[in-house]
C-alpha cells in the first residue's frame, strides 16, 4: 500500500511536470515570461528612483548612496516618538523656515532647505495630517503647531475621526456602531509610534508600483495558465487525453497542480524578488515601524508595520491570483476556448476599477478579487461590512472571502473537466 | 475479451448519429466500413468512453464501461481521426506522457517508448519535435500512443487517412502486426483498409450496422453481378445514371467500366468477380466514391 502510494504520488507529479513542460514550450508563453521579467526589472528600477536624497547643495540623488545617506539624516530621529521629539521637530522645523535659503526666490536655496528638512519631513507629515482635517491635506499645517500643542498629537489624531464621523456628509454612512468600531481601532494604536528610516519599505508599500506589478503577474499568469485545459482540445488531443486511463482522475488533478503550481511560484518570485530589490537598495530598516508612520497610511484603520503590511498585501494578492487564475481554468475547461479564458482576468483586474467610479456601484466593487492586489494602498479605506454581529474592515473581509472561493471554485474546475464529452 | 454493445444509441439534438446497435466483438480484427456520417467515429467514440450513450450501453466482460471507469480505460488504446499532439514535445516526450497519462510505472515507461520507437520506425526522429514530423511518421506515433499499455482493445478511426500509398502499405502491415491477441476495431471508408487485415467487416449506414461478415461473406451478399464492358466517353453520364459504376479506365478508343448490374448491360459485357469495393458500392450507392473510396 505504502508503495502504491509512491508511485501514485510520482505519477502524478511526472504528469505535472510534463503540464509545466507544456505551458512553458509554447513560444508565446516564453515571450510573456520575458515580458514579465522586463515589468519586474522595470517597476524594481522606478520603485527605487522614488526616494531621492538632497544633499547640503540642494542637489538630488538616487540609488543606494542616496538610500544610505538619507537614512542616516531620518535616523537621528530613531526611537518613539514622544512629545519631546515632537518639540524637536517643531523647532527644526521652525528654524528651516526661518533660514535664509528656504525664504529665498532662488529653487536651488529652496533645495539646500529642503535637504534640512528632508531628516525630520515624515514626522512634519504626521503633524500635518493629525492637526489638518482628515480629508484635506495642508503642508503648511505644522507652521502654525505649537510646541504645547504638538504633544497632543496621538489625540489629535482621534479627534479628526471623530469630527470627520460627525460631519454633515458623513455622519449617515456609519452606524453608530461603525462609527465606534472605527474610533476604537484608532484608539487602539500602540503609541508613541516608533520611528525610524523605512523608506524602503514606504517605496515598496505606499506606491502604485506593488499593485501594478501584482495586476500585471496575474495578467501575465492568466496567459500562461488559460490553455491548461483548453488546449487539449486546440491540438485535438482531448481524444487521447481523456480516454487514456487517468484522463479522467489523476491527469486532470495533475493539471489543476500545473496551474496552481505556475501561480505559486511565479507570484512569490516576483513579489518576493521585487521586495528584495528594492529593499536591498534602499534599506531593510524600518520593517517594525507602524505603518501610520507613512504619509498614506496615517489614518489607517488597521494597526500594523510595514513587514505585516507586505506580508498581508502579499498574502492577499497571492489569494487573488488563485482565484482569479484558478476563474479563468475554469472557463478554459468549461468553454474550451483559451481566448476566452485569457480575457478572465483582464476583466477582473482591469474594469472593476472604472466601474468602481460610478457611485452605485461604490461599495460593492471593494469586495471585487481585484482588490486583492492593492491591499497596501486601501488601509485607508473606512468600507466596514457587518458579519455575524461583528464589524470587520475590507481587508479583513476579501482574503478569507476569496480563500473560501478559491476553495470551491478548485474542485468545480475538476469536476467540470471530468464531464467533459467528446463530440 | 468481449466487448457487447446493447440497443446502443447516441443522438446530438434530432440527429441519431448511432441507432440501437446490438453487436459482439472478441479478440480478432473489425473493419468498420462506412460513408463519411455513418456514425463510425461516433460509435468508436463511445466506446473510448469519449461520449455516452443516449440509450443503451456497452458491455466489457459483462460489465458497464462506465461504471469501470480506469478500470475499462486502461485496457484502451485509441488513434483518433484526428490525431491531435503537442507540438513543442518531441517523440520521447509525448510518448512518455501519455505513458504516464496511462498510468504506466516510469521505468516501465521508458522501456516501453524506447521498444515502440523503434517497432514504429520513429528511432532516428526520438528527439524531433512533433510539430516537425511528416504525416506518416505523426501516424506512426499515434500507433506507437496507442500500444503503450499494450492495450487489449484498439480502436483506430481513420489510421491511413492523408497518407501516401507506401505508408498506408506500411501503416496496415504495422496494424497487422499488431493486432496478435487483443480486439481491434478499425475504422474506415478506404475499402483496401480491411480488406486484407479484418477478420470480420461491419458496413454501418445512417447510424445502423447494414451488413456484417467476412470479405468473401460480403462479396456474396451481393445480388447484382459485376461486369467488365467498353463504351464511348461520351456515353459515361447516361450510363451513370443508370448503373452503379465501380471504376473508369480511360482507353485509347474509350473508356473500359466495371458495373454492377442485375442484368448484362451490354451484350459484351463481360462477368467480373466482385471485390470489397464492388460491395462498398452496391451497398452505399452514390454516397460511396465520394471521397477518396476508390483507390
Amino acid at each position: 500500500m505504502y508503495f502504491y502510494t509512491i508511485l501514485v504520488k510520482r505519477q502524478v507529479l511526472m504528469m505535472l511536470l510534463f503540464e509545466v513542460k507544456k505551458v512553458l514550450s509554447k513560444p508565446l508563453n516564453k515571450a510573456a515570461l520575458l515580458i514579465l521579467a522586463a515589468v519586474l526589472l522595470i517597476g524594481s528600477f522606478l520603485t527605487i528612483r522614488d526616494v531621492r536624497y538632497i544633499d547640503a547643495d540642494g542637489n538630488s540623488s538616487t540609488g543606494i548612496s542616496a538610500a544610505r545617506h538619507l537614512q542616516e539624516d531620518k535616523n537621528q530621529y530613531k526611537g518613539y516618538l514622544t512629545e519631546d521629539v515632537l518639540k524637536q521637530v517643531i523647532q527644526a522645523n521652525a528654524a528651516v523656515n526661518a533660514s535664509s535659503e528656504s525664504q529665498s526666490d532662488d529653487i536651488q536655496e529652496n533645495n539646500k532647505a529642503a535637504a534640512n528638512e528632508q531628516a525630520f519631513a515624515d514626522i512634519r507629515e504626521m503633524i500635518n495630517l493629525a492637526f489638518g482635517e482628515l480629508d484635506n491635506y495642508d503642508y503648511y499645517r505644522i507652521d502654525s503647531v505649537s510646541e504645547d500643542e504638538v504633544g497632543s498629537l496621538y489625540e489629535q489624531r482621534i479627534a479628526g475621526l471623530k469630527n470627520y464621523l460627525s460631519r454633515d456628509d458623513v455622519t449617515n454612512t456609519f452606524s453608530e456602531d461603525e462609527k465606534q468600531w472605527l474610533i476604537n481601532k484608532y484608539e487602539s494604536l500602540d503609541t508613541p509610534l516608533y520611528y525610524e528610516y523605512a523608506d524602503g519599505w514606504k517605496a515598496l508599500m505606499d506606491s502604485q508600483y506593488l499593485p501594478t506589478l501584482m495586476m500585471i503577474t496575474v495578467l501575465i499568469i492568466g496567459f500562461l495558465v488559460s490553455g491548461i485545459f483548453s488546449d487539449e482540445f486546440a491540438w485535438k488531443a482531448d481524444s487521447i487525453f481523456f480516454s487514456s486511463k487517468l484522463g479522467r482522475g489523476k491527469a486532470i488533478l495533475s493539471k489543476m497542480g500545473a496551474g496552481f503550481a505556475i501561480t505559486t511560484v511565479l507570484y512569490w518570485s516576483v513579489v518576493l524578488l521585487f521586495g528584495f530589490i528594492v529593499l536591498a537598495v534602499l534599506g531593510f530598516g524600518g520593517g517594525n515601524c507602524a505603518v501610520q508612520t507613512g504619509v498614506s497610511n496615517w489614518n489607517s484603520i488597521y494597526n500594523i508595520t510595514y513587514l505585516q503590511d507586505y506580508l498581508i498585501s502579499t498574502f492577499g494578492g497571492y489569494i487573488g491570483s488563485l482565484f482569479i487564475v484558478t476563474l479563468a481554468m475554469l472557463v478554459s475547461a468549461k468553454t474550451h476556448s483559451t481566448v476566452f479564458a485569457i480575457t478572465i482576468p483582464f476583466i477582473i483586474t482591469c474594469i472593476p476599477p472604472f466601474v468602481g467610479r460610478l457611485e452605485a456601484f461604490a461599495r460593492i466593487m471593494t469586495l471585487f478579487p481585484d482588490q486583492l492586489l492593492s491591499i497596501n494602498k486601501n488601509l485607508e479605506d473606512f468600507s466596514l461590512y457587518h458579519i455575524g454581529g461583528n464589524i470587520f474592515g475590507s481587508v479583513s473581509v476579501i482574503i478569507p472571502l476569496y480563500l473560501i472561493l478559491f476553495c470551491l471554485v478548485f474542485p468545480i474546475l475538476f469536476i467540470v473537466y471530468r464531464r467533459t464529452q467528446i463530440k | 475479451m468481449e466487448l457487447k454493445m446493447i440497443k446502443l444509441t447516441k443522438q446530438f439534438g434530432n440527429f441519431t448519429a448511432v441507432d440501437h446497435m446490438n453487436l459482439t466483438m472478441t479478440n480478432g480484427v473489425y473493419g468498420l466500413l462506412g460513408v463519411n456520417g455513418a456514425g463510425k467515429t461516433t460509435l468508436m467514440r463511445m466506446i473510448c468512453t469519449l461520449l455516452q450513450p443516449t440509450s443503451g450501453k456497452i458491455l466489457c466482460n459483462g460489465k458497464d464501461i462506465t461504471k469501470m471507469g480506469a478500470d475499462y480505460r486502461k485496457l484502451l488504446g485509441y488513434l483518433p481521426q484526428d490525431f491531435g499532439f503537442y507540438p513543442e514535445f518531441t517523440v520521447k516526450d509525448y510518448l512518455l506522457y501519455i505513458a504516464a497519462l496511462k498510468g504506466i510505472r516510469p521505468v516501465v515507461a521508458k522501456k516501453r517508448v524506447k521498444e515502440l520507437i523503434s517497432k514504429v520506425g520513429l528511432s532516428k526522429a526520438a528527439n524531433k519535435k512533433m510539430k516537425k514530423l511528416s504525416g506518416g511518421m505523426k501516424r506512426r506515433a499515434g500507433i506507437a500512443q496507442a500500444m503503450l499499455n499494450d492495450p487489449k482493445i484498439l480502436i483506430l478511426d481513420e489510421p491511413t487517412a492523408g497518407l501516401d500509398p507506401n505508408e498506408r502499405i506500411r501503416f496496415r502491415n504495422l496494424i497487422s502486426e499488431l493486432s496478435e491477441d487483443r480486439l481491434v476495431l478499425l475504422s474506415t471508408h478506404i475499402v483496401s483498409d480491411v480488406e486484407y487485415i479484418a477478420n470480420e467487416i461491419w458496413l454501418m449506414k445512417d447510424g445502423r450496422l447494414l451488413h456484417q461478415g467476412t470479405s468473401d461473406e460480403l462479396i456474396h451478399s451481393m445480388t447484382e453481378n459485376v461486369w467488365k464492358c467498353y463504351a464511348n466517353k461520351s456515353d459515361v453520364p447516361t450510363l451513370m445514371k443508370r448503373y452503379k459504376i465501380s471504376n473508369i479506365k480511360s482507353e485509347p478508343h474509350g473508356v473500359e467500366l466495371r458495373i454492377i448490374s442485375k442484368e448484362k448491360p451490354f451484350p459484351d459485357a463481360v462477368m467480373e468477380e466482385a471485390n470489397l469495393e464492388d460491395v462498398f458500392l452496391y451497398y452505399f450507392g452514390e454516397k460511396a466514391g465520394a471521397d477518396d473510396a476508390v483507390i
